[in-house]
């Protein structure tokens, strides 16, 4: 029986889609069955940030309205086995699918794969309590700025409220040489306001626009940080323990500091 | 109020704490579900009680919500000027 992640934000254009993507794909990577699910009906996006929009004939709406069957609306990725994608219609809107039936479909959905991930809308309408319907678990992505903070806290309670657990936290497009000269938040910062595990730190990479121009999700790419960040989350996911790496760049004056007090 | 010893000495404070310290105070008030008006209405009676006990300027009143630990915090900064004299001889 697999686990069903919702990943979620509150504020849009933090990273929900770009994080369900890579993480899908890096979860297939590791050798697991994943499926992610696009929950953002009307407004879909996570076919054509996996390359995958050319090839869509169903979505969760039939599934929903019987056209067809769950097994034939999913679209498998040809590029890494057991990854597929089960698409939102773009033709209608969130009010057109019930939490129930989302619920139903994530239920099915784990009987077959080891992960499903859904992808949430924005806001913390209909569209997120559909998306959240049939999670166990979730995953909030926030950037370190006040508006996707504030969003993030708003969203963690509703989560909390519906019982959801545990709730991790991705700090997305996070840049060292910012926290290091005080213009950004550092990862300390945040967790202190927002009070949730960190799951994982990814940094600013231009990596994710050109990954995301191709449709080839960035985790692909070995070498890019961005990639290597998503992978140690994968990995993560599945239980394996993998500490996070300090991003942060140290002016001269912390280094010596730091080097006085790691010695004491 | 929030006058750090670094801005006494001409240094700015760096955009990230202060970043830091308007998300706490907001995000306490999301919480609780306090909104601005009823803050207001809160310092404007507490301000009336107060002044039956002593004198203070209504507008030097600094009042916030903290979060330390698992509770919140009310704390109000009110500079006196001097107390009345509630016990008069005659």
């Amino acid at each position: 029986m697999g686990k069903v992640i919702v990943v979620t934000s509150g504020k849009g254009g933090v990273g929900k889609t770009t994080s369900t993507a890579n993480l899908g794909t890096a979860l297939a990577l590791l050798g697991k069955t994943a499926v992610v699910v696009d929950a953002d009906v009307g407004l879909r996006n996570l076919d054509i940030v996996m390359g995958l929009e050319s090839r869509i004939v169903y979505t969760s709406m039939d599934v929903i309205d019987k056209q067809c069957e769950l097994s034939k609306a999913l679209v498998k990725d040809r590029r890494v086995d057991g990854l597929t994608l089960l698409a939102a219609s773009q033709k209608n809107n969130k009010d057109d699918i019930q939490p129930e039936q989302m619920k139903a479909i994530c239920a099915k959905l784990r009987t077959t794969h080891d992960f499903v991930l859904v992808d949430s809308p924005a806001g913390i309408e209909r569209g997120f309590s559909n998306a959240s319907a049939g999670a166990d678990e979730a995953i909030v992505v926030t950037t370190p700025d006040v508006s996707a903070i504030r969003d993030a806290d708003r969203i963690i309670g509703l989560l909390q409220h519906a019982g959801i657990e545990p709730i991790n936290l991705i700090l997305n497009r996070f840049s060292p040489q910012l926290v290091g000269n005080g213009s950004m938040m550092d990862q300390a910062d945040v967790l202190d306001i927002l009070n949730i595990d960190l799951i994982g730190i990814v940094p600013e990479d231009s990596g994710v626009i050109t990954s995301t121009n191709r449709g080839i999700p960035l985790v692909y790419e070995d070498a890019s940080p961005g990639s290597q960040a998503y992978m140690r989350i994968a990995r993560r996911l599945t239980g394996q323990r993998i500490p996070i790496p300090d991003l942060e760049e140290k002016g001269f004056l912390s280094n010596i500091v730091n080097w006085f007090t790691r010695n004491r | 109020m929030n006058i750090s010893i670094k801005q006494l000495f001409g240094r700015k404070r760096k955009s990230s704490s202060i970043a830091k310290q308007r998300l706490k105070l907001v995000i306490t008030q999301d919480r609780l579900d306090v909104d601005d008006r009823f803050m207001t209405r809160l310092h404007h009676e507490l301000a009336e009680v107060l002044a039956k006990y002593f004198e203070f300027s209504v507008n030097s009143v600094q009042m916030s919500l903290k979060q330390e630990g698992n509770s919140y915090v009310l704390v109000a900064d009110i500079p006196y000027k001097k107390f009345h004299d509630l016990n008069p001889r005659q």
